[in-house]
């Protein structure tokens, strides 16, 4: 047994070569695949997973912004034309036609800040939800944790948010609405944004998967879900005896709370912000264990 | 220290698959789609396994080989190591980093360059941004497209576009390497070239699963073949015994997907090439070529024509073998028999071919019976000549007659 091993001792410091794959052995991973079952323990080993594939969410995130500008004229722009534009259409029906109150501030302000959250929220989870199924070639073909699709077009549609804050400092200059400290505010809402939207991507991407009627109903859905939020008009609006109710909605502690920092120069109503951040950090990890469960036989059925 | 045991890179315990295959009823014309939607869900379906309590392991540096028919489970194996999708029951081990050489250029974006897509498609394999960054070079010179780099690749050719996305994925630096038909794309040389490549890794003790119809290749690169039918393993062990099994009950074994009409008589069609001496996989241009055509049908069939088209990977038609060039039929007996198409000299140039076998009434459309990709045909350079390919030919030299 010995000589065996002397040997082979010798043989490696001949050939120097065969010294790295030793190395490489010890940092070998050992992964068992079992038959899926839904368990919120496989999280944590599937976040070890995300996290040696950063690089691709990384080049697709990068990806997805350079492809839908790449043919068009207007390139970046179009990040910014698309709240512009709702903005300019609803200040035309909502303040000069329907005359809803914005307070003292400017109705344009009023609604472009609000737009800004909300552009990204339905980009986002429109996108993301057709993520799985419009990469069918790749998810059939080819192995990598299959949330970076959805995640992709998440952290695309929050560039977007980047570039379309910019013009909210234009107007807000032009408006002379003062910028005051709560603007700091944004940070924590756009974080709780975040988690929301990736939880709600994550939920209807792996369901579109075996129901598209999800994708069919999205618009619909969209719509519904932007005139029950304070998107266009003010929270103060909505009658008391409904706000029990209407507040439910995730994204109206966050929609006012956005709006309250940047151009309301008040704090988000903590009430409802605290609201926002339960539903979120409940929602983000259980729909990331469902999206995992439908992962794992996601190519029998796409 | 315990005695050495070699490491085990993969390992396979009573791995099954199963498949849910849902019958839909013929639609309803009366009926409102809800209401057949909602019978949809309830309507029978069956379970097909396509992979059934499958064991096996592979130790580090081997290179095992998985054959065995269309619909055999090999794909689904691949499938199942590649984590593509999962098992229904059963247990995979996998020891190491491990990439799957599937389908390459899947993962090409049009719009970008070149260069774009080389970081968006090693991503996609799994490599670090300053893995692909360091290799490059060596994929665009491996891939031949330097003058094209920041050209979109919707401006490649066909061609170009497949060594590209080889040379990606032969730059992985896995520990295991799945390899599947990979050597059916490019030219012979670029072949070659694939070949070379896979004897590197081999070479550096890289785990290698290589699945294929390519039975000349997996002679050529493995050092163990299992040998699958119906899912299940058959037969494991050394690849010559195990090709050489697999040719010869080529005939008893369940037909591939077949088609055609619904209730053929002819329950199963087997092509086999043959040379001179016996069974071959792999050819030379110039050389003679037998084809075999095995058949079982239920009753005589009259006045229909026999026909075994060769295609490439990218599904360009190269020729046809068929009995009825001259516009004439032949009846086939019933029973089991042969149909035997002889070339003298073979015309195609090297590379690889799929033949699918088609049976048809004469001047009828519809085939009464097709075999999709019945046989694998590799042709290597032997006569060489330029062109689309080898028209058999001699020559002779005209003495020069007398100066007037």
């Amino acid at each position: 047994m010995s000589t065996t091993s002397v040997l082979s001792a010798d043989l490696t410091s001949e050939l120097p070569s065969l010294a790295e794959p030793a190395a490489l052995s010890a940092e070998r991973r050992v992964k068992v695949v079992r038959p899926p079952s839904f368990s919120l323990g496989d999280l944590a080993h599937g976040i070890v997973r995300l996290r040696d594939y950063s690089d691709l969410l990384w080049t697709l995130s990068v990806h997805r912004i350079k492809v839908r500008y790449k043919q068009s004229v207007l390139g970046l722009a179009w990040a910014v034309l698309q709240p512009l534009s709702l903005m300019l259409i609803y200040t035309l029906v909502f303040s000069v036609i329907a005359r809803v109150p914005s307070g003292k501030t400017p109705y344009a302000v009023f609604a472009y800040a609000a737009l800004l959250t909300w552009t990204f929220f339905s980009t986002a989870v429109v996108n993301a939800t057709n993520a799985l199924i419009s990469h069918s070639h790749l998810v059939t073909k080819v192995y990598f944790p299959r949330e970076i699709l959805p995640l992709s077009y998440v952290f695309a549609a929050l560039f977007d948010l980047a570039v379309a804050s910019t013009v909210m400092i234009g107007l807000m200059l032009y408006y002379h609405v003062p910028l005051t400290i709560h603007v700091l505010w944004t940070v924590p809402v756009v974080a709780v944004l975040t988690a929301f939207v990736t939880g709600i991507s994550l939920f209807f991407s792996a369901t579109q998967v075996r129901f598209r009627d999800i994708g069919m109903a999205m618009p619909l859905l969209m719509q519904l879900w932007m005139f029950a939020s304070p998107v266009v008009y003010p929270l103060e609006q909505v009658p008391v005896r409904f706000r029990a109710f209407y507040e439910l909605n995730p994204m109206v502690g966050i929609v006012d709370g956005f709006r309250r920092a940047v151009v309301g120069g008040r704090s988000p109503d903590m009430r409802l912000l605290l609201l926002s951040t339960v539903v979120s950090v409940i929602l983000l990890p259980l729909a990331y264990a469902y999206f995992k469960h439908v992962e794992s036989t996601v190519a029998d059925v796409i | 220290m315990a005695a050495k045991r070699k490491e085990v890179d993969l390992r396979f315990e009573q791995v099954s698959k199963r498949y849910v295959v849902r019958h839909e009823r013929t639609a309803d014309e009366t009926s409102h789609p809800l209401l057949q939607k909602l019978r949809a869900l309830r309507s029978r379906s069956e379970d097909f396994w396509a992979v059934r309590d499958v064991s096996f392991a592979v130790e580090r540096g081997e290179v095992l080989g998985i054959i065995g028919h269309n619909g055999a489970g090999k794909s689904t194996i691949l499938k199942l190591l590649s984590s593509i999708t999962a098992p229904t029951q059963g247990q995979i081990t996998i020891n190491g980093r491990l990439s799957a050489l599937i389908e390459v250029g899947s993962g090409f974006h049009p719009e970008l360059s070149g260069r774009e897509n080389i970081f968006l498609n090693g991503a996609i394999l799994g490599m670090r941004r300053d893995e692909i960054a360091a290799k490059l070079d060596s994929i665009v010179d491996f891939a031949g497209v330097r003058q094209f780099l920041d050209t979109p690749v919707k401006r490649f050719s066909s061609g170009m576009y497949v060594r590209l996305g080889f040379a990606i994925a032969a730059h992985l630096d896995p520990d295991i390497l799945l390899l599947d038909e990979v050597l059916a794309v490019g030219d012979a040389a670029f072949q070659e070239k694939c070949l070379r490549r896979i004897a590197e890794l081999r070479a550096s003790g890289k785990t290698i699963v290589f699945i294929s119809h390519d039975l000349a290749a997996v002679e050529r690169i493995c050092g163990r073949v299992i040998l699958m039918s119906k899912g299940e393993i058959v037969m494991s062990g050394d690849p010559a015994a195990v090709i050489r099994e697999y040719q010869s009950h080529a005939n008893e074994s369940s037909p591939a997907p077949t088609s055609g009409k619904t209730n053929s008589p002819i329950t199963s069609t087997t092509l086999t090439f043959q040379d001179g001496s016996g069974l071959r996989t792999a050819f030379r241009t110039g050389s003679p070529l037998v084809a075999h055509l095995d058949y079982q049908s239920d009753v005589r069939l009259d006045d229909v024509v026999c026909e075994i088209l060769l295609y490439t990977a990218d599904r360009a038609g190269k020729c046809e073998l068929s009995t009825g060039t001259l516009g004439q039929s032949i009846s086939i007996p019933a029973g089991r028999g042969a149909i035997v198409f002889s070339c003298e000299e073979l015309g195609l140039h090297p590379g690889l071919y799929y033949a699918d076998v088609a049976i048809r009434g004469r001047d009828e459309y519809e085939a009464i019976h097709v075999h999709h990709q019945a046989a694998m045909l590799r042709v290597d350079p032997g006569k060489v000549s330029r062109g689309e390919f080898y028209q058999p030919h001699s020559w002779r030299l005209e003495p020069p007659g007398p100066l007037g």
